[in-house]
């Protein structure tokens, strides 16, 4: 078992009486990418506050490298690196004025190595330029130059990729699987699942306050279930052929949150719920009975159906 | 790399000049507080620094220049002249006129309600006055109204017109004249050079009935204080109860005791035809 | 204090590159011009009319007995006459002219006329900004997810505000030296300046006036402004704390230094005014001996009330400071 790099134990929040944050607990591990998933408005935005001491937790506690947070600010924040929201950065200073006032704030940290972190994000032909000149994706590679200056062992990026265009994205993302590579934790929150997907090693979902699941990613997927697409040319004859084999589950439109652009691209198709080890067999059969198989496939759940599943599970439960 | 070394620079600068300033002004913050606190009673104060350099003026018939000085009571201060000018300022303009020199009002010291006592005590204590006669060859004064009608007007206040008297003018008539004539002393002493005009008094009731005998009294002022005056040949007493006794309605103000600018200006006549 | 300068260091260089002394020297620069222009019409003025500095003391203090004599004129007003006639009358005695126009009493004078509103709003253009300035551009939380507590943050700030308020001070009045030293000359230095009168119901006691060179007087004068402005300063950063905006924590501060000079001049019916930080700010009117706004003041009185002010508001600073949570 590899250390925690993390580890947040029943963190509670409380604000003018309500309850914001509710017996959150989870850990980061070293190396990983750990992903923190939720919608808006669900509490991630505060519970990464209070992971970086932005804001004091009613009860619970935050330890980095075991330090507690709370109590030994100086030596858990050491550790860390991070971007909250928006890259803030001082926009009337110039890049390396700004990645220089936060050296002061750490602990020795030489003039070379702001270089290396100028290097590393790749301004360095830049450095010198006002911030104000920037533009948002180099902003954000400051943001990120800044939070990586001390060494951290995590990294923590609060949805990195709001704002940027899909060659940014691409780019963080290959950007952070190298600094995990590097043995970096980093722990990303989005409200995208899509992001999260590709890049994390496990994610916990927090929802109105609460972690209701952690674990791999494909763990989670799998648990609420994925839906596969068939787009036949005898939809009738399909259809009863599907049934016929008793583990498919037909969806109906007002079931499913599929979105809509990717039904519009396979027009008629019929959604089904079944185990993904019977979609080979089946094509099989179909093709055996006449049944043109145009299209059959597999679609994650969106990040809301994935809620939906988790919180109708546990009301069941 | 220039931009980089210059602000390598900024912040030593920076933390310099801005230390230098904070104890700099920490230190005369303590020095003010010790010093109002605990005052340096015995120090000597530094050398003053210039001596009266008094630039006296010289006497009238040899100036270039008219540098009149004015005291007194309200007549020279100008009250009752809605124009604001008196005859001080009047006198000032008809003598340029009259001579061609230029002429400089230095000061005019009146104070309202002034009496002989008071003038007495600003000529032998505030060395200002002293300063300001040195610096004139024109003085211009006016004194003893306000000891001659204090009493009188305080008496009648609110009285109808028919009860009207005159009391205590006569006792404050010699009181005042030993005062008069110490005034006259001191400004003689202080610039011997300098021509002195006296303003002499008028009575400003005389068109009230029980009130003219008041008229006697004034001109019993004005013939001790000519006799004071005559004793010295540069000093020279303005009789002014001519101008107004027969005018009142003419030339006194609304208040029924200043003159008004016509009044103002007769009495400016008489300065610059003493002068001519 | 491990760490502290490099704080400071930053929080300087930071309010350096956001240009905000620029504009104070900028404002300076423009407003010295015109109170030297302004002072050399009067000493042209005084020139014409009078033959020496003599028969305008005096004849001010004519003008002012004339007032006196009035009967109308409200008695506090009175007062303070009555005292500036006596300061005029000890300068008259011993032939020193209070107003000698060089450059150093045009620094004294105008640094002893800013020092409730000028030098304030100077300060609060430098101070507003400080938290809630990070605040509004998000930049707090980078501040405040450093490996630093959150009282060394503050304190940085502080440090850095005190030593951009002395620089305040100090070029105030350099910027006030040179510019009115073309015109006036830079001479009077040691010319003296009497301090030390003591102001009793209604008379003044010079009995304990005594005479300094200016160059002391200035430098006890810039003293006592700086540590209103210090007050004002800390002040400034409390709000600064307290409101979110920076625009409406200028205001609110802005707003209670104009309300204390608002009220210094209506002064002595409400005694219990004083015990207002804004209206103690005229720190410098116990130098020259000008009458307090309010019965009972005195220099000790005002100083003791600025620190008490001070002190309150760097308790509730860092009080909220470190506890405050940080949600947008």
């Amino acid at each position: 078992m590899m250390e925690a790099v993390l580890t947040v134990h029943r963190l509670h929040k409380k604000i003018k009486g309500r309850t914001i944050i509710e017996e959150v607990s989870f850990d980061v591990r070293e190396g990983e990418i750990f992903g923190f998933l939720g919608p808006n408005g669900s509490g991630k935005t505060t519970t990464i506050r209070m992971l970086v001491g932005l804001v004091k937790p009613t009860s619970g506690e935050v330890r980095i490298s075991g330090h507690d947070v709370a109590k030994h600010p100086e030596q858990a924040l050491r550790h860390v690196g991070c971007i909250v929201e928006n890259p803030e950065v001082y926009t009337y200073l110039t890049g390396w004025d700004n990645l220089a006032f936060s050296a002061r704030m750490l602990d020795d940290v030489a003039e070379e190595r702001i270089r290396e972190v100028a290097r590393i994000v790749q301004l360095d032909d830049r450095i010198q330029h006002k911030v104000k000149t920037y533009s948002l994706g180099m902003r954000q590679r400051l943001g990120i130059a800044q939070a990586l200056l001390g060494r951290p062992k995590l990294l923590i990026l609060d949805e990195p990729t709001n704002g940027l265009d899909p060659k940014g994205i691409k780019e963080l993302r290959e950007f952070v699987r190298r600094l995990a590579a590097g043995g970096l934790s980093v722990l990303i929150s989005s409200h995208l699942l899509s992001e999260i997907q590709l890049l994390c090693d496990r994610v916990a979902i927090i929802s109105e306050g609460r972690v209701i699941a952690e674990g791999s990613v494909e763990e989670l997927v799998e648990k609420a279930g994925s839906y596969v697409l068939w787009q036949l040319d005898r939809p009738d004859v399909g259809r009863e052929l599907l049934e016929a084999s008793g583990q498919v589950k037909f969806v109906t439109e007002v079931e499913h949150r599929l979105d809509e652009a990717v039904l519009a691209s396979l027009p008629g198709a019929i959604v089904t719920s079944m185990p993904k080890e019977l979609v080979a067999p089946m094509i099989d059969l179909l093709v055996q009975q006449n049944v043109g198989v145009r299209a059959a496939l597999p679609i994650a759940p969106t990040l809301e159906e994935l809620f939906l599943g988790m919180t109708e599970g546990e009301r069941h439960a | 790399m220039v931009a980089m070394s210059r602000s390598r620079l900024l912040w030593p600068l920076l933390a310099g000049l801005t230390a230098a300033s904070t104890v700099c002004l920490l230190l005369g913050f303590g020095w003010a507080v010790k010093d109002m606190l605990y005052p340096a009673m015995a120090e000597v104060g530094p050398e003053l620094a210039t001596k009266p350099e008094t630039d006296e003026a010289l006497p009238l018939e040899e100036a270039t220049e008219i540098r009149i000085v004015a005291f007194g009571d309200s007549l020279t201060k100008g009250t009752g002249d809605t124009t604001g000018e008196g005859y001080v300022k009047l006198a000032a303009a008809g003598l340029r006129d009259k001579l061609g020199k230029p002429v400089r009002i230095i000061n005019n010291l009146a104070i309202n309600g002034m009496l002989t006592r008071e003038l007495s005590e600003k000529l032998e204590l505030g060395s200002g006055y002293r300063q300001a006669i040195k610096g004139a060859n024109l003085i211009l004064f006016t004194i003893g109204g306000n000891d001659l009608f204090q009493s009188a007007r305080a008496a009648n206040q609110g009285r109808p017109l028919s009860a009207l008297q005159i009391a205590g003018m006569a006792s404050a008539l010699t009181e005042t004249m030993d005062g008069f004539g110490k005034v006259v002393q001191t400004i003689g002493s202080i610039n011997p050079d300098a021509t002195i005009l006296y303003i002499g008094l008028y009575n400003p009731f005389y068109d009230v009935e029980q009130l003219r005998s008041g008229s006697l009294e004034v001109q019993q002022w004005n013939t001790n204080a000519y006799a004071i005056l005559h004793k010295y040949p540069k000093m020279m007493m303005v009789p002014t109860f001519d101008l107004f006794e027969w005018q009142i309605g003419k030339r006194l103000s609304e208040d029924h005791f200043h003159p008004n600018h016509e009044g103002y200006k007769r009495i400016a006549e008489r300065i610059v035809s003493a002068l001519e | 204090m491990h760490k502290l300068l490099p704080l400071i260091q930053n929080e300087t260089l930071k309010i350096w590159k956001k240009r905000r002394f620029y504009v104070i020297i900028a404002i300076l620069l423009a407003l010295i011009p015109i109170f030297t222009y302004a002072e050399l019409k009067v000493a042209q003025n005084n020139a014409d009319k009078f033959t020496d500095w003599r028969s305008q003391v005096l004849q001010r203090m004519t003008d002012i007995e004339n007032t006196l004599s009035s009967d109308r004129i409200p008695e506090e007003w009175k007062r303070s006459r009555r005292v500036l006639l006596g300061q005029l009358q000890y300068y008259l005695d011993h032939d020193v002219d209070p107003s000698a126009p060089n450059a150093v009493t045009f620094t004294r004078g105008f640094l002893s006329n800013s020092v409730t509103l000028f030098i304030p709003l100077l300060i609060l253009a430098l101070g507003s900004d400080l938290i809630s300035g990070e605040r509004t551009s998000g930049t707090i939380k980078l501040l405040l997810t450093r490996p630093v507590r959150r009282w060394k943050v503050l304190l940085s700030k502080l440090c850095a505000l005190v030593l951009y308020v002395s620089l305040t001070v100090v070029v105030t009045a350099l910027l006030c030296y040179g510019i009115s030293g073309l015109v006036f000359g830079y001479e009077g230095w040691g010319l003296p300046i009497f301090t030390g009168f003591r102001m009793t119901r209604d008379t003044i006691d010079s009995s304990q006036a005594h005479a300094v060179p200016q160059w002391q007087y200035m430098l006890m004068m810039a003293g006592l402004v700086w540590y209103s402005a210090l007050v004002v300063a800390v002040l400034a950063l409390m709000v600064s704390v307290l409101i979110r905006s920076t625009a409406a924590s200028m205001l609110t501060m802005m707003a209670t230094v104009i309300a204390g000079t608002i009220l210094s001049n209506m002064s002595s019916s409400w005694t219990s005014a004083k015990y207002l930080f804004a209206v103690n700010l005229n720190l410098t009117g116990y130098l020259d001996g000008s009458p307090p706004p309010i019965d009972g003041m005195s220099l000790s009185f005002s100083l003791v009330v600025l620190a008490i002010w001070g002190i309150v508001g760097l308790i509730v600073a860092f009080g909220v400071f470190t506890k405050q949570d940080i949600l947008n």
